[in-house]
């Protein structure tokens, strides 16, 4: 991996409580003068899996990219708080305020490239991309939404169900339930209970994309064997009417899981992304 | 010069193989060490996997949907003879030397 990185668990009191963020930035060796990219991932994986074994990380830093990971709440070596305010997306995007602005981010400025921010997100982070971009538009420069959702499978998720499934084995009925659940728990490293916290969180605070609409330019990219990639047009004709430019990609071939190592969606996310 | 052979790396826990998505280098083509090679898919996750080695690329295994199982051969590189040591065991004609004992020693105490 080139470039240097700082890692630090992130220790900046919003709202009155430490939300024990992972946050890197990583150098790129050589800079190309442009703004930083912040990094959302999806759920259940962390900035390692969705950024860095996949290589993003690199193929950025490659292209002179500074780089903002950050592990949410409960994933990856986040920390795992007790309350459930903590995972609540408008608590997420208020930590992602101040962890950009502690990095040195700076609101958008005419003629200065190296002002304002550009982010990716995959699935549950390009949510987290789109609302935070609609609610930052004098910060956020352009957006990348990987595997992007109109609807909200986690806030339909079956959450006495799937602690039914732990408590006991009980079958799960609902099959994006089971699904989900059966991908978080694949990975040792995550903390199950603190992913129900993220979803229960998510329920009182579900995804409504035409809620607020960002306005930068936006791509969005999913791979064709992606049920998302169906409902991308819809997302799309919200960003045109709300006066955005929007583009589309679909990867051949590509599923919601393989689709975020195609190195076409790399090369279209940062050639988007470096004007 | 001398190839160099090598094998699908251990990709996690339990991970027993993987399924090639797309080659990102082709038989031919000079790589850098850490340059991307190769995205895999397994039952966990998608992963790009960089190069261990520069040199010039023989020949790679496993077309895109073909699945290779953790140590069977992934891609053969070849390298200047006077390098090929220093980084992975060239296999040779000759027998090996070093002996090992594999019966069991019983401990002094």
């Amino acid at each position: 991996m080139s470039g240097r990185h700082t890692g630090e668990l992130h220790s900046h009191t919003v709202e009155g409580t430490d939300p024990q963020l992972y946050v890197q930035v990583h150098e790129p060796q050589n800079d190309a003068g442009l703004r930083p990219v912040l990094l959302l991932h999806g759920f259940s994986s962390s900035s390692k899996l969705n950024w860095e074994d996949t290589g993003w990380l690199g193929a950025l830093l490659e292209a002179g990219r500074r780089v903002i990971t950050v592990d949410l709440p409960g994933h990856g070596r986040s920390g795992a708080p007790e309350d459930m305010d903590s995972y609540s997306p408008s608590r997420i995007r208020a930590d992602l305020l101040q962890i950009v602005f502690d990095a040195g981010v700076r609101p958008l400025r005419d003629g200065d490239p190296s002002s304002g921010l550009d982010v990716i997100g995959y699935s549950l982070g390009s949510r987290l991309a789109w609302e935070f971009g609609a609610t930052q538009h004098e910060l956020v420069h352009r957006l990348v939404l990987g595997g992007p959702n109109v609807a909200d499978p986690l806030a339909d998720f079956d959450l006495i169900a799937a602690q039914r499934y732990l408590a006991d084995g009980t079958p799960i009925a609902d099959e994006s339930t089971a699904g989900l659940l059966k991908m978080a728990m694949l990975l040792p490293s995550n903390n199950i209970f603190a992913l129900l916290s993220l979803i229960e969180a998510i329920k009182t605070e579900p995804y409504d994309p035409a809620e607020a609409v960002p306005h930068m330019p936006m791509l969005l990219v999913a791979g064709e064997k992606d049920d998302r990639a169906a409902s991308m047009p819809e997302l799309a004709a919200l960003g045109a009417k709300a006066g955005g430019m929007v583009e589309q990609l679909v990867l051949p071939g590509r599923n919601h899981t393989n689709a975020i190592t195609s190195r076409a969606f790399k090369q279209g996310a940062i050639s988007f992304l470096g004007v | 010069m001398a190839e160099i052979s090598f094998p699908l790396p251990d990709l996690g826990e339990g991970l027993i193989e993987a399924t090639v998505l797309e080659w990102l280098v082709s038989p031919g083509e000079q790589v850098e060490r850490n340059q991307p090679l190769v995205e895999v898919e397994t039952t966990k996750s998608a992963v790009e996997l960089p190069s261990p080695q520069a040199g010039k690329v023989v020949r790679t295994y496993g077309g895109p949907g073909d699945k290779i199982n953790v140590g069977e051969p992934l891609i053969v590189f070849e390298v200047p003879d006077n390098t090929a040591g220093i980084v992975g065991t060239v296999p040779k004609e000759e027998a090996p030397k070093r002996r090992v004992r594999l019966s069991a020693v019983l401990d002094e105490d």
